[in-house]
């Protein structure tokens, strides 16, 4: 087997007000490896993946990043999240800029690179996510897939060591939703390691390898993609049955 | 390639602007820096005496006045100046005169002399025939001594008295010309002329003798004369020396003369004196006319008007709605407070209260008239405009600065658990971090250059990281901090009971101890602070969680989160608190007079930009500091006559504005940062961004966007306050308003434009802003930068 790139070990997070929504979670993520985490709203899914890069602090747990452990002081947080790629279920664009300088923000300011190589960079990402041919124009501008598909060359532009997806899907209008998906099966086929919380079971089963089901803060199945098709537990079946209305 | 430098230009708030908005404010700097030396006012509409010859010489005499000028021209006003008729007397000029005993006597400089007899009783005709001095010998000045005898002075020494219907020669062999003669009765006269020369009369004009004038004008030239009683007599000099003649013991007037030492001379309109001292005036003065023992009226070219009320020891300027070219001519009065001043071009201006008004003693200018309102006016609220102008521009800048910086460290999160987290590297890169700034503005902006310190810098973090991956907090070394804290806080506090107590307070009268010991004050506050925090840092357990204790039986909870206090907001709020729970009239008057800011700031930034320094270094941009009058023939030479340091009341408005704008522009600006969604922070710190990266290349930039109409109110807002700079004696618009009814009492006029003022620059400002808004639209996006 590869070697793990992403590992978490019992992460527990407890947020202000006293809700425990993640209650000892662990999993490992492989080189090249795409998971799929799915579950019903409110089952933790989310803030799984912010106490990954570290948004949110997780209460208890480890993170580990290729074996060294990111969740403590010590580490360097923004060169962590530099080296882990985030794609939100808003997009979060930076509103006030053009695409191009969207996609070079990062490479300039935490990578340090010259103005015509952070270009020639976003250039790279931008053709692969298919969205070249709009670099001067404004978020605003853009349709909900297009921007989507701006966000993920945002992140992949910093060359991640992996790829956190939040929902990509989730508030885009059904026919926009395909390109978006298409720009990350691709991106699973290349070889890239990822996670991806997703309510597209289909998307799921296709792209991912393996699959993982959260409920109320707690792993309740994991497994290869195909234990969406025969679930074990009775929460997942109730789960899917209600997504396949 | 070329889309990436396109891309780049649009995305921020246009450079250009703020060039446009520095060129505007330099501008204007320099453009008022010069004008505000001197009054510059068009005098040809006054000419309200009905002539456009040059009057020069003048005679008040039995309730009539009477003006004397070139080409014969003559003419007589029977109420006071207001109404003249004017006729000819010959086709000469007529250039000097006398009046008394009835009579008015005129004469040419080529020797013509004529008597108008029976002033006042409608008799005005030219009396007697007189013949021309024999020898076409001139005149420079002429004297009556009775009804119908004269005594002329001219060049070359000559005196001639004319007496019984002939003329005699009384010259005493004096060379040089004389200038001037004065009369007090039908025996004593004096005579003065050049090479300092005086002469003195007992017996009406018919022997003459030296008197000596003092040692440094035995070389002048003594243009006025002017024997105003037994006790006093005045000279002038036309390098603008003030002679005095006092009778001394029984030593009569005209024996002993003394220069006058000026002690303060000051410029038109009141304000700021010229440079203290010396005994000459700073002007070419060609006449003194007296209105009591010590009060005189001095006239001159280039529109001097001047006015001493004590014997010339502190003369100051008049403002009169003439141009400074007039050239003024003589001084006619009826009496000690009513009279005229006439000049050249038919200039005639009036007075009733010999020009003690405070501001504008002349007067001429009908102000019931909109036109000549409006030209008396207008210059006034120009200067009044450019300085709100100035302080509001200032304002605006500073109180944006302010703004910025304060909302930066409200929004902060750093809280008391990242303080006491950190490590002694941390502290130690605190200390390092402003020299890093500093460097990196000047390498790494202006030279491009890699900054040295980065290199400390990244081993003090990476030194810090470990040790905070390492080792657990030290809590006995936080202990210890708060241990120290509590006895520091402890002192603090102790150590101000003597000073209040000698306050001799009683009760509630303690509120004001903030004013009877501010410094007492300041380290009870500081000690309360210290204590605070030293309770909370004495009773670290290494856990810095919230603390929830039950509240008796009645299930609440209390919770307490002291570690997640922000003290940088703390002290940004602080701030705002005080600066927004106070008028700011009284602001102005606790800055202006009260700590004296102005000249806490003006004094040492002086010393800084010196004038020998900046003799020869002048640039523009020292020149928005301080400009000084470089003109070695100026009297200001050497002085500040422009930039920030001129004018500590400016010095004042500004801070005050800034400081208090600032208050409420935090709130704006935080405002704004609050309704950007927290996503692009999380997003922004997703891709590495730190905190201070995130804030100003993504929130910021959105942020300002959006509060540019708030903004906006924001500095109207402080525009429209500006008008209270006036409580500190600031000249801007409002004040400049209070000023001209104070001449003029034409209030609503002077409001009605004071507003127009006001809404020309709100105006232009709204649009400004209105163009900024537009520009910096971020295009599709509906709901920001209220586009
Ligand atoms: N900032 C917060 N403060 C307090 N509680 C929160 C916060 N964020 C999320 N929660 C709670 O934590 C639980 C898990 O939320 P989370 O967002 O991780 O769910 P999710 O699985 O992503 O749901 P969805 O599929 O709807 O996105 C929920 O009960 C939610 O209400
Ligand atoms: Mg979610």
């Amino acid at each position: 087997m590869s070697d793990s790139i992403l590992s978490v070990e019992s992460m527990e997070k407890t947020y202000v007000g006293g809700v425990h929504a993640v209650r000892g979670v662990s999993f490992e993520v492989h080189e090249g490896e795409s998971l799929a985490i799915i579950g019903s709203s409110g089952s933790g899914k989310s803030t799984v993946l912010r106490c990954i890069n570290r948004l949110i602090e997780p209460t208890k747990g480890i993170v580990r990043l290729k074996g060294e452990q990111i969740n403590t002081p010590a580490a360097n947080i923004n060169d962590v999240r530099s080296r882990i790629g985030m794609v939100f279920q808003s997009f979060e664009l930076f509103a006030h800029l053009r695409v191009m300088d969207n996609v070079t923000l990062g490479l300039r300011h935490v990578r340090r690179m010259g103005k015509e190589e952070a270009t020639e960079v976003a250039r790279q990402v931008l053709e692969r996510v298919d969205m070249l041919d709009r670099v001067d124009a404004y978020p605003g501008n853009l349709s909900g897939g297009q921007k989507q598909r701006v966000a993920i060359a945002r992140a992949l532009a910093m060359k991640p060591e992996v790829m956190l997806f939040d929902e990509p899907t989730s508030a885009l209008d059904p026919e926009l939703i395909g390109s978006v998906l298409e720009t990350i099966r691709g991106l699973a086929e290349e070889g890239m390691t990822m996670v991806v919380v997703t309510h597209e079971i289909g998307f799921a089963r296709d792209v991912a390898d393996r699959v993982l089901y959260m409920d109320e803060g707690l792993v309740a199945e994991e497994g290869p993609s195909s234990i969406i098709d025969n679930p074990k537990t009775s929460r997942m079946k109730e789960f899917l049955s209600s997504i396949n209305e | 390639m070329a889309f990436g430098t396109t891309s780049r230009r649009g995305k921020e708030i246009p450079r250009g602007t703020g060039w446009f908005a520095s060129f505007v404010l330099i501008a204007l700097i320099l453009v008022t820096g010069s004008s505000q030396a001197q009054e510059v006012r068009c005098g040809c509409e006054f000419n309200e005496s009905g002539t456009e010859s040059d009057l020069l010489t003048g005679e008040a005499l039995n309730g009539e006045i009477w003006a004397f000028g070139t080409e014969g021209v003559a003419g007589k006003s029977l109420d006071g100046g207001l109404t003249w008729e004017f006729d000819n007397f010959g086709s000469l000029d007529w250039s000097s005169s006398d009046s008394g005993y009835g009579s008015i006597a005129i004469a040419s400089s080529n020797g013509t002399v004529a008597i108008l007899e029976n002033i006042g009783e409608g008799g005005d005709d030219i009396g007697q025939d007189i013949p021309s001095i024999p020898n076409g010998v001139g005149i420079n000045a002429i004297a009556l001594t009775s009804a119908s005898s004269i005594v002329t002075v001219g060049d070359n020494g000559e005196i001639w008295q004319y007496l019984q219907g002939s003329w005699v020669n009384r010259s005493i062999g004096v060379e040089e010309d004389l200038f001037s003669i004065s009369f007090l009765d039908s025996e004593n006269g004096l005579i003065s002329g050049e090479g300092g020369i005086i002469l003195a009369t007992t017996d009406g004009g018919i022997s003459w003798d030296y008197r000596d004038s003092p040692a440094e004008t035995s070389e002048s030239r003594i243009v006025g004369i002017d024997y105003f009683s037994t006790v006093r007599a005045y000279a002038i000099t036309d390098e603008g020396h003030i002679l005095k003649s006092s009778r001394e013991g029984t030593v009569p007037v005209g024996f002993v003369w003394n220069i006058v030492e000026i002690e303060r001379e000051y410029p038109p309109g009141g304000g700021d004196e010229f440079e203290p001292g010396g005994n000459t005036l700073d002007f070419e003065v060609t006449s003194v006319e007296l209105l009591s023992q010590f009060k005189m009226i001095l006239t001159g070219p280039n529109g001097y008007l001047a006015l001493s009320k004590d014997g010339g020891n502190i003369v100051s300027q008049q403002m009169v709605p003439v141009s400074n070219v007039t050239v003024f001519n003589a001084v006619v009065m009826q009496d000690a407070f009513r009279g005229v001043v006439i000049g050249d071009s038919g200039l005639v201006i009036r007075t009733e209260n010999a020009g003690e008004e405070e501001f504008v003693g002349f007067e001429v200018t009908d102000f019931n008239d909109f036109g000549q309102f409006v030209d008396y006016s207008k210059e006034r609220l120009m200067d009044g405009l450019v300085a709100t102008v100035k302080i509001v521009l200032f304002g605006i800048a500073m109180g944006f600065t302010i703004g910025v910086i304060l909302s930066m460290l409200k929004t902060s999160p750093t809280s008391l658990k990242n303080v006491a987290q950190m490590n002694r590297f941390q502290i130690l890169s605190m200390v390092v971090i402003p020299f890093w700034v500093v460097s990196q503005l000047i390498i790494g902006t202006i030279m491009r250059l890699k900054n040295p310190i980065d290199r400390p810098m990244s081993v003090l973090r990476e030194k810090s990281a470990h040790i905070a991956a390492s080792r657990p907090v030290n809590v006995f070394a936080i202990r210890l901090v708060g241990l120290a804290l509590l006895v520091l806080g402890y002192l603090q506090i102790t150590g101000t009971f003597e000073e209040v107590r000698s306050l001799n307070l009683d009760g509630w009268e303690h509120i004001y101890v903030p004013v009877g010991a501010p410094r007492a004050f300041a380290s009870i506050l500081l000690g309360i602070g210290l204590l605070i925090l030293g309770v909370i840092f004495a009773s670290c357990n290494g856990d810095f969680s919230i603390k929830e204790f039950d509240v008796g039986s009645t299930g609440k909870k209390l919770s307490l989160n002291p570690w997640g206090l922000r003290p940088l907001n703390a002290l940004a709020t602080v701030y705002t608190d005080f600066f927004r729970n106070t008028p700011l009239i009284v602001q102005f008057m606790f800055i202006h007079f009260g700590l004296e800011l102005g000249r806490r700031v003006q004094e040492p930034g002086l010393d800084l930009f010196d004038f020998e320094y900046l003799k020869d270094n002048a640039n523009f941009l020292t020149n928005i500091i301080v400009t000084y009058e470089t003109d070695l023939s100026s009297p200001a030479y050497g002085h500040p006559i422009g930039g920030v340091l001129e004018d500590r009341a400016y010095i004042s408005a500004i801070f005050a504005l800034g400081l208090n704008s600032g208050a409420y522009q935090c709130e704006t600006i935080r405002g704004a940062i609050a309704a950007i969604p927290s996503g692009q922070m999380e997003a922004g710190r997703s891709i590495g961004l730190n905190y201070m990266q995130t804030m100003k290349l993504v929130i910021m930039p959105q942020a300002v966007r959006i509060c540019i109409p708030p903004l906006g109110n924001e500095m109207v807002n402080l525009v429209l306050n500006s008008s209270l700079a006036m409580v500190i004696g600031y000249a801007e618009i409002t004040r400049q308003g209070k000023l001209i009814i104070a001449t003029t009492f034409q209030i609503f006029w002077t409001w009605g434009m004071v507003m127009i003022s006001y809404f020309v620059i709100t105006w232009t400002l709204a649009l400004i802003l209105r163009y900024l808004e537009d520009k910096t639209r971020i295009p599709g996006l509906g709901i920001s930068g209220g586009a």
